[in-house]
């Protein structure tokens, strides 16, 4: 059982902009989902974990690996797919994992044609192994990605934003894919994709502006807002009006007209109807209410 | 439309430091052309600023800018579908044109701009230059603003144009920056296809038209352009230059059209793979995951070197451009190999060496440029293809994915080197020359390019990871290899250790190998390896892992990555790199000093200052010599042992001696009863008093030691002549010079002036009254006169050794060869000392032994050598008078130098110099006839008669043997326009020369030594002179001239009085030819205006010409006037287009600027022609023929 403490970590990029706000985080084996909006800083963590980037102050250790100061022995245990995954041109799907499997350690020339097949077989691009990644779908060159992620049985692994641009067909297999190993090994998945985290997390934390917004389980997190949550379908002229007279927490179309959430802890009346809240509620309120505290 | 984009382009670019750190380090350049000018710019006549400097060098520039422009029109190509802006942009309602047109011209004045920096920077320069000290200010000319205007719109706006065109069009097409770059590739290539047929006198013309980028056509147009005319103006719109220009901007718009009508908004080149979509989750095999754990340790490591060396090799070599490159290549080697070697209209073997040298001139740029790409490349693959998140996050050191690159870089460098010389011996095996040497080429590989690869690569690679930035790290890369050198050579840095990269040029030659230099290159290039080494452990320290930003950050994470591990590998290079450098440095400095040339600048000020006093006091002369030199090839060591007689042959009483010796030989001098009163090391300056006076013609015995002996290795080899196989020593290098000698003095105008130096001229002023001046010749230089020589020389038993003379005695014990020569008849003390492993021709011919000493390489010629000396003896013996030695020798030398020399009886010749000159068309100019007759002349000008040192000396050494030659030659291939055909080397060799002169050009009469004139001007002159008074006019001058002088005590004869007796065979009609073309310089303007014919009703032909004609009196720096002229000229009419059959042709008298002239013939001709046999100098004679043509 491997574990994952963070503590106090802080980073202030050049500009000013305050990219990680003291983050304190414990994890245990299993899939831990990052959400939150474009910009809070999830990336950031991310490679700060997978040591590509350099904190102002903090610690951060795997185990009894010290990331920061030890990054080498870190990278031994780390699988990483970051947001953006690009390939070589020229190179193959076989001859990248291959690549990837000696930069990671697995010298011996059968075990890695094995490992690199098992793999292929287990992303189901086996049948395509001998041609250009760069030709890929994106959904197949993710696969390619997690695959890379998997070799050399990695201790942690971070995968950012994984699903961005995926059709439901390729999502579907690729969460599949994880939840398949998640058991061994800690899995940080950063999405602003509400439902990866519903699928598959049994730990999530929200982030926003670079501050840890919540940390929990999503049962706990939606379960504090049960029968909080009030919902109701306005006309487009008066969104405004609600949002100064009620702590809306979304506002969608739904068609063709706005269906607005309400946080309230009693019946707000006036035509609004209670709703079971779902992790997107919890979502949207955490992270309107801390941009609104920040303002 | 237009404009919008046309300003987002400029904008997008001034908020970005490109720009400026471009146009900084133009200015910077320029500014250093005209500060440092003296050093490493123009000098003599020609300003610093002059406007055909300036001109050419931003012509020069306009490769080098090639980078900026294609980082622009790459930039504006391809912006918006970088950032995949594209779809967003070309759904907008913006027009074609704007977009097109705006994006190209916004690129195109950015493009423009830099180069401004140079103009800017020589503007700067002016300023600078003469407050700082460093250039004199009368050096610095007026800026004309036509200068700047001219060289804009004829170079750099139509240069950046047609680069930019290609590069846009290259870009747009296929949206690529490889392909972009290949544009700049191909661009380059052009431009060196172009410069191999300007180098060649008769392709000039295409060559000039071919180049993209007018800079040899702007050569061309300027060539005999005088210092007077480079001052007032530079590149004008005419000429070859404006029909360049027209070709290219034409060019230009042709592809800028093709390409706008084929560029549209809708992607056409996406190719859209069909992938089909098997679905095979469920057929798949389940397999249980393997349970294999990473393992680190060195094994690994090699392992990770592997796989990110093939990853990286592999896809350059998959890669289409690297494909194209050897294309590229051959194509490169081809236009090289296009002309072969020529020499005077003649081909070379293509011996290895030839073709060493071909390749290693190609890879010293081109494979260079190449490598300055592929480490951008390589450096920034990662990030370029997105993957570096993902590589850069697994357990590897960076120092390995560093030395991978690095290396997967060298061996793109060997590709390319390998399939030069694959190709170099399939064209030497095509030519039917089948010594195929490879493992000399193999050789020359290791010791010289690869060391090259290794160490470039190296810092190209780090100057990538610092700087951090793809382009400036091109620009930074480029700008070290073309100006390092010239940096170096500015301050006087001339250490090899200092100089990236450098190490002592070794010249291949057949006859001594790889030579001397080899083994210090090898030091050095070991030095630099590691040196490169050292940088690369540097980079793995900060290159960028993740997102590190800014150097500071780098540096901080560096500290990190400094494992115990990593530093003890870095101490251990470390220690061994300077472990290097010291035993280097011990070398080449302490064991080999060398002085630097400020040091040697100032002693030459010191000893002029403070010894001038001694000039011109009594000294003996050396009246005979005995030379004992002992040569050890094996070690390069030379010991000479040289007795001599001195006497005093002045009318005064001598009290004290004076010698200069040379600080590069050990040498030691042995005086009977006299004493040292005066010693100054640095100078080499020994004063000896006598114990007792020398009275007049007394005489005293000198013994002088002197010795080369080798030890370890130098910076540069000082004396390639003492060599393990081709030793070439004359008597000059072991003999001290006697008295105060002027040789020795600060010859540089500005610095004699910077250091209160009175005006030093060239040569003393022809008198006709000498007196004292006329007992020096320009030979001996007044240590002595006609004396006897003799030569005991020594040397290893597979050698033989030469000195001129007879060989009296031969004889070898204990492993040496001895001999014993001595000189048949007086002569100037002027002699050579040779070793080699020879073979040998003999052959003999009245009485004398007619000898070749050759490498068994290079047998090609000997017999022809012979024969030549047979034609020339026989020639000379019955024009000019007797041959008094029993001998003609012709030994070879390696190529260290390339001329021929003459001494008595002994003529050295270069390996490259006629021994390899393929003659086997016997149609072609026979040069070994030319070479070797020039030689032969020698032993009647200048060793039967030399000149008193003073201007004009030369003429009657010089220009009597080129004469002498020429006649030669005339008799063997009788036949006028062969010898038009070779005279023309001459006429372009004196039209050039001019072009260059440093000080004065002066008329034939008064020639101070200069080659341009006495060989150039010299041949030219005398042979029309024969043509108009008559061979045996001309002969009998010289004759009589060389039977009141020969072999005659001074004083020496000057070029007066060999005008006093051509005088006497020159009727009064010609007279005038003698000012004209000895005492003054005359140059002919004649241009065929009109050139008509009718037939006449006896079936004849007339023709009529109009002719314009000028003469033109030219003073010292060129400057021209037109004066009145009564002259005999030659017209005539060819019968053939190719003007080789001249069927008539007549002397006629010009005497106004406008004539007409008829004559008649039997036949059509094709062409007339005004002095169809060209031996008028005219700077022009294109427009002196002409198509005849029916009159109307």
């Amino acid at each position: 059982m491997a574990t994952l403490k963070i503590n106090n970590l802080s980073k202030t990029y050049a500009n000013g902009v305050k990219a990680l706000d003291d983050i304190n985080i414990e994890l245990s084996n299993g899939m831990f989902g990052l959400l939150g909006p474009n910009g809070a800083g999830k990336s950031s963590l991310m490679r700060t974990l997978a040591t590509l980037q350099e904190a102002d102050s903090g610690t951060a250790f795997l185990d009894d690996i010290d990331i920061f100061k030890d990054p080498t022995e870190l990278r031994k245990v780390l699988g990483y797919l970051p947001q953006e995954f690009g390939v070589y041109p020229q190179i193959t799907a076989y001859q990248l994992l291959d690549h990837m499997a000696i930069l990671k350690g697995i010298v011996n020339g059968k075990e890695r044609k094995q490992l690199v097949e098992y793999l292929l077989q287990k992303v189901n691009l086996f049948s395509k192994r001998h041609q250009k990644v760069k030709g890929f779908s994106g959904g197949m060159k993710q696969r390619v990605g997690i695959a890379q992620a998997l070799i050399g049985n990695p201790k942690l692994i971070i995968v950012d934003e994984p699903t961005a641009g995926l059709d439901p067909g390729e999502r579907n297999r690729f969460h599949n894919l994880l939840a398949d190993v998640a058991e061994d090994v800690i899995i940080i998945l950063s999405t602003h994709i509400v439902d990866d985290v519903t699928e598959l997390c049994s730990n999530m934390a929200i982030m926003n502006t670079g501050k840890m917004v919540y940390q929990g389980t999503p049962q706990n997190v939606i379960s504090e807002l049960n029968g909080k949550v009030w919902q109701k379908i306005i006309e487009r002229n008066e969104v405004n009006e609600y949002k100064t007279n009620y702590t809306v927490i979304s506002d969608k179309m739904v068609a063709g007209k706005p269906l607005i959430h309400v946080l309230s802890e009693s019946n707000p009346g006036d035509g609004f109807e209670s709703i079971a809240p779902t992790l997107e509620d919890v979502f949207f309120s955490k992270i309107n209410i801390s941009e609104k505290a920040s303002v | 439309m237009f404009k919008e984009f046309f300003i987002k382009e400029l904008g997008a670019a001034l908020q970005r430091p490109m720009l400026y750190i471009f146009i900084l380090m133009m200015t910077l350049f320029g500014a250093l052309m005209v500060i440092f000018g003296e050093t490493i710019g123009s000098t003599g006549n020609e300003y610093a600023n002059s406007p055909h400097t300036i001109t050419g060098i931003i012509a020069a520039f306009s490769l080098l800018s090639l980078l900026i422009s294609t980082a622009f029109f790459n930039n504006a190509a391809l912006r918006d579908f970088k950032y995949g802006f594209n779809e967003i942009l070309f759904t907008s309602p913006i027009h074609k044109f704007g977009y097109y047109f705006g994006r190209f011209s916004g690129a195109l004045l950015l493009s423009t701009i830099p180069l401004l920096g140079i103009y800017l920077g020589f503007m700067i320069g002016a300023i600078i230059g003469p407050l700082s000290g460093q250039i004199d200010a009368e050096r610095i000319g007026a800026f004309h603003f036509e200068t700047l205007l001219n060289s804009y719109f004829l170079f750099i706006f139509p240069n950046m144009f047609i680069a930019g065109t290609i590069i846009f069009a290259m870009a747009t097409k296929w949206k690529n920056t490889i392909i972009s770059f290949l544009g700049t590739i191909l661009i380059i290539v052009v431009n060196s296809i172009s410069g191999t047929l300007t180098s060649d006198l008769d392709n000039e013309t295409i060559g000039a038209l071919i180049d993209m980028f007018g800079t040899d056509a702007f050569s061309i147009d300027t060539k005999y352009s005088t210092p007077s005319e480079k001052n007032s103006q530079g590149a004008l719109f005419g000429g070859l230059l404006l029909l360049n220009r027209i070709i290219w901007m034409v060019v230009g718009s042709i592809i800028l059209a093709l390409s706008y009508f084929s560029f549209s908004f809708i992607n056409k080149n996406q190719k859209v793979k069909k992938t089909k979509q098997v679905d095979t989750s469920n057929s798949a095999i389940k397999m249980s995951r393997p349970g294999v754990i990473g393992v680190f340790n060195l094994k690994t490591s090699i392992s990770q070197f592997k796989s990110f060396f093939a990853i990286n090799f592999y896809s350059i070599v998959r890669s289409n451009l690297f494909k194209i490159l050897f294309v590229i290549s051959a194509v490169i080697l081809t236009v090289s190999l296009w002309g072969g070697f020529e020499y005077f209209g003649l081909q070379s073997y293509p011996v290895t060496y030839k073709m060493m040298d071909v390749i290693n001139g190609i890879v010293g740029l081109f494979v260079l440029i190449v490598l300055v790409f592929f480490s951008g490349e390589l450096v920034w693959r990662d990030r370029d293809s997105h993957i570096n998140g993902v590589i850069d996050g697994t357990p590897h050191s960076s120092l390995i994915s560093l030395l991978a690159k690095t290396i997967s870089l060298i061996c793109v460098g060997v590709c390319l080197n390998v399939f030069f010389i694959v190709a170099a011996i399939i064209y030497q095996l095509l030519n039917g020359y089948t010594n195929i040497e490879l493992g000399v080429y193999l050789q020359d590989f290791i010791y010289k390019a690869l060391p090259m690869y290794v160490i470039w690569s190296s810092i190209f690679v780090f100057l990538q990871v610092i700087i951090n930035n793809k382009y400036i790290g091109y620009f930074i890369s480029i700008l070290l290899i073309f100006l390092l050198d010239i940096l170096m050579a500015i301050f006087e840095f001339r250490s090899n250790m200092i100089n990236i990269g450098s190490s002592p040029s070794y010249t291949y030659s057949d006859m001594n190998g790889f030579g001397a230099e080899l083994y210090a290159s090898n030091w050095f290039n070991f030095y630099w390896v590691l040196f490169a080494v050292l940088l690369l452990v540097f980079a793995g320290l900060i290159w960028v892992r993740g997102t590190t930003f800014g150097l500071k950050n780098r540096l901080k994470s560096a500290k990190k990555h400094l494992t115990p591990k990593y530093a003890f590998g870095l101490a251990i290079i470390s220690i061994l790199w300077i472990g290097t450098a010291s035993f280097v440095y011990y070398n080449t400095q302490v064991l080999n000093s060398y002085e630097s040339s400020d040091k040697r600048e100032a002693d030459q000020i010191r000893y002029e200052k403070e010894l001038k006093k001694y000039d011109g006091i009594a000294q003996p002369k050396i009246t005979s010599a005995t030379y004992k030199i002992d040569i050890f090839p094996e070690k390069r060591n030379f010991l000479a042992k040289s007795g001599l007689i001195l006497t005093n042959e002045t009318s005064e009483i001598i009290d004290s001696l004076h010698f200069i010796v040379d600080a590069g030989w050990e040498m030691k001098l042995h005086l009977k009863n006299a004493k040292i009163v005066f010693e100054d090391k640095d100078l080499g300056y020994l004063i000896y008093q006598l114990n007792t006076p020398l009275v007049p013609n007394e005489k005293v015995a000198l013994v002088v030691e002197a010795a080369h002996i080798s030890k370890g290795f130098e910076n540069n080899v000082s004396n390639s002549f003492v060599a393990e196989n081709g030793t070439f020593i004359n008597n000059f290098a072991i003999l001290p010079s006697i008295g105060y000698s002027d040789a020795y003095e600060l010859g540089d105008k500005q610095k004699r002036k910077k250091n209160d130096l009175p005006v030093k001229e060239r040569m003393p002023k022809l008198q006709a009254e000498c007196g004292k001046s006329c007992h020096v010749n320009y030979l001996s230089n007044g240590t002595s006169d006609w004396i006897n020589v003799e030569t005991y020389i020594s040397t290893s038993s597979d050698q033989i050794a030469i000195a001129p003379g007879t060989l009296l005695e031969e004889s070898s014990e204990n492993g040496r060869n001895y001999y014993h020569y001595k000189v048949d008849h007086k002569s100037q003390n002027f002699f050579n000392f040779m070793s080699a492993r020879f073979e040998v021709a003999r052959k003999k011919w009245n009485g004398i032994d007619i000898e070749v000493y050759y490498d068994k390489a290079h047998k090609y010629n000997v017999d022809m050598m012979t024969a030549a000396v047979e034609k020339s003896l026989k020639y000379y013996i019955d024009n000019f008078g007797p041959y008094f030695h029993k001998q003609a020798r012709i030994v070879e030398f390696p190529r260290y130098s390339t001329f021929a020399q003459a001494f008595p009886g002994t003529m050295p010749y270069s390996e490259s110099f006629g021994f390899i000159t393929n003659l086997e068309d016997e149609d072609d100019n026979n040069v070994i006839d030319a070479v070797i007759a020039h030689e032969m002349a020698h032993q009647w000008w200048a060793h039967q008669v030399v000149g008193a040192t003073m201007q004009g000396a030369t003429m009657f050494s010089e220009s009597f043997a080129e004469y002498s030659s020429l006649m030669v030659m005339k008799h063997s291939v009788n036949d006028d326009i062969k010898m038009k055909n070779f005279l023309k080397y001459d006429y372009d060799r004196y039209l050039k020369g001019r072009s260059f002169e440093q000080k004065k050009e002066l008329p034939l009469y008064k020639v101070e030594n200069q080659q341009y004139i006495h060989y150039g001007k010299g041949s030219v002159l005398l042979y029309a002179l024969q043509d108009y008074i008559g061979e045996d006019k001309v002969n009998n001058a010289m004759k009589s001239f060389l039977n009141e002088y020969r072999y005659v005590k001074p004083p020496y004869p000057t070029s007066l009085d060999f005008l006093r007796h051509l005088d006497t065979q020159i009727p009064d009609s010609l007279k005038y030819l003698v000012t004209d073309w000895f005492k003054e310089i005359t140059l002919y303007d004649y241009r065929l205006k009109e050139a008509n014919y009718t037939e006449l009703a006896n079936g004849k032909y007339e023709i009529s010409l109009a002719v314009e004609a000028y003469k033109i009196k030219a003073d010292t720096i060129g400057k021209e006037s037109k004066v009145e002229f009564d002259d005999w000229v030659d017209i005539g009419v060819y019968a053939d287009e190719d003007e080789k059959e001249l069927m008539y042709h007549k002397r006629v008298k010009f005497n106004e600027n406008e004539m007409n002239f008829k004559f008649e013939v039997d036949s059509l001709p094709t062409k007339a022609a005004i002095d169809p046999r060209r031996i008028l100098i005219e700077r022009n004679i294109k427009d002196n023929v002409k198509k005849v043509s029916k009159k109307e």
